[in-house]
């Protein structure tokens, strides 16, 4: 029972972080129609200008500060300007096809500049193991939950309790209608750019530490992601934390009780059984859209 | 004499060599309720898009509060005091009735910065469920829009225009596809809101039953022109009216 408690303790950890990435997802679809499948290397991406911050002298928090920055920036507001925005009119599958292309070279070019091999990455919580009414659970495991789950809890009620929220809130539910009103839609689009970078660093400094740097760390990171997104439902905040979490938590009871090989597959068969018979997501909402 | 609320001077729109709307010209007293009639394709809507910024007319002008208009952005429009509603529903299908009258307003309070980390009512809660209790959806005040019937949400979409107090509100088929009793209990609140607040109307409709009883003036447009202009009793006995429209 004591062993089951710690697997789902640290499967909601890694869930969590999952779910992080997934929001993402969400938020760029409902927002602008945007799927990007470079999610992934946007949380590779800020552990290495984390590295590269560090490598300078800056402290950990400092160098994330920086990340924090330099990934509004270039993967919330240039992302958008560069690639989003010349694409979106032209529909999906360009974009699709482009944010394939920047993950590749995203991936790439960060193994040339710092080698395939994985950089170790300094850990952000206590190596010790905690004793709690029986149950062994590791600190980094309770930090990463409260932190993920801090800044989930946070994005809920800033985008459903605050003024501007509920303008994005608005421009994804009806841009047009929203317009009228007087929201600037272009401006909460990008504000959703920018969060999702936010959210992407934010991923990078919990999930680094236990997976290391490495110029691929992005693909598996984005393929659950998307998986999780998918699971939970497209189109509901909601659904994409729990995606997150069912497959943070299923992966680890699969690694546990059947082989640390079948992880991916229990995910991937999760995504499949979800696709044939709830393919709105166990959360989402049927959408229809003209073609 | 007052000077007019809205002044449309000979505005017209053409699409190519269709004239949707031509040379038309009226004035809206404040506290009038104008009523906007025409067969389809009469050039209603177009006339309401030219005023509001959403279509820029061809030729002619329009003037809000003595002012110029024309050409003038649907925002900068809708920020100098006029609302508006559309034929189709506007609601924001997942956010709650509330929530959608405080988002009719709260572009209106201040810049985007201040608005980051507002409170979500942001003093329009008071605002938001005053109008909920006069256009009686307590009920419903907590429930999303989307799942509301067709006729709750045309009136969720109604209050919303008027949530930023506008002086001038443009309907478009307020009454359309809701059941009579609604439609009658429609009527009584706008006769109120123009009774108790003074609140200006323009107000395209197909049903004449509704118009008529609603509007002090009606216009009629037939092809883009402006066929006749009155009290509603001198247009229903008007020869061309009846002609071109009531098919009498």
């Amino acid at each position: 029972m004591a062993d089951l408690v710690q697997l789902l303790v640290s499967g909601c950890a890694t869930g969590a972080v999952y779910a992080l990435a997934a929001m993402g997802f969400v938020l760029l679809w409902q927002t602008s129609g945007t799927i990007n499948f470079a999610q992934g290397e946007f949380v590779m991406l800020p552990a290495f200008a984390m590295l590269a911050g560090l490598a300078l002298g800056l402290p950990l928090p400092l160098a994330f500060l920086a990340s924090l920055v330099v990934a509004a920036l270039v993967l919330g507001a240039a992302f958008k300007r560069v690639v989003v925005d010349p694409l979106v009119r032209a529909g999906v599958l360009p974009l699709v096809v482009a944010t394939l292309g920047l993950s590749l070279a995203a991936k790439h070019a960060v193994r040339v500049g710092f080698s395939a091999e994985a950089q170790p990455f300094p850990q952000i919580f206590p190596e010790g193991v905690w004793n709690v009414l029986g149950v062994r659970v590791s600190a980094a495991d309770v930090g990463t939950l409260l932190v993920a789950g801090a800044l989930l809890a946070a994005l809920h009620l800033f985008i459903t309790r605050t003024l501007f929220g509920r303008s994005m809130q608005a421009c994804a539910q009806n841009p047009d209608a929203a317009r009228v009103l007087g929201i600037d839609v272009a401006g909460m689009i990008l504000a959703t750019f920018v969060i999702n970078a936010l959210l992407a660093a934010c991923a990078a400094l919990l999930v680094t530490p236990v997976w290391f740097a490495r110029f691929d760390m992005g693909e598996a990171i984005g393929l659950k992601a998307f998986f999780a997104a998918i699971i939970g439902g497209f189109n509901q905040m909601r659904g994409a934390l729990l995606g997150g979490i069912l497959l943070g938590v299923l992966e680890n009871l699969a690694a546990a009780y059947l082989s640390a090989q079948y992880k991916d597959g229990v995910a991937l068969a999760l995504f499949v059984l979800v696709i044939l018979f709830r393919p709105e997501g166990l959360l989402g909402r049927a959408e229809e859209r003209k073609v | 004499m007052t000077q007019p609320l809205l002044a449309v001077d000979r505005l017209s729109k053409s699409y190519g060599a269709i004239r949707a709307v031509h040379d038309v010209s009226f004035a809206v007293a404040p506290g009038e309720i104008v009523g906007v009639i025409g067969p389809n394709g009469s050039g209603k809507t177009t006339l309401f898009n030219c005023i509001l910024g959403q279509t820029v007319p061809s030729a002619g002008a329009v003037r809000f509060r003595g002012t110029p208009l024309t050409g003038a952005a649907p925002l900068a429009v809708s920020r100098r005091g006029i609302g508006r509603t559309f034929q189709s529903l506007q609601v924001f299908g997942s956010l709650t009735v509330r929530d959608n009258l405080i988002a009719a307003a709260q572009e209106f309070q201040g810049s985007m910065a201040a608005r980051l980390l507002a409170p979500s009512d942001a003093g329009l809660g008071a605002r938001a469920d005053a109008m909920i209790e006069r256009f009686r959806l307590g009920r419903v005040a907590r429930h999303p829009a989307g799942s509301l019937s067709y006729g709750q949400q045309k009136l969720v979409d109604i209050a919303m225009a008027f949530m930023p107090d506008p002086a001038l509100v443009l309907l478009d088929e307020p009454a359309a596809g809701i059941n009579p009793s609604l439609v009658e209990e429609l009527r009584a609140l706008l006769e109120g809101l123009n009774r108790e607040r003074g609140a200006t109307f323009v107000v395209i409709e197909h049903n004449m039953d509704f118009v008529m009883r609603l509007a002090q003036r009606v216009l009629v447009l037939a092809e883009g022109r402006l066929l006749a202009e009155g009290a509603p009793e001198t247009v229903r006995a008007h020869p061309e009216v009846m002609e071109a429209y009531l098919g009498a």
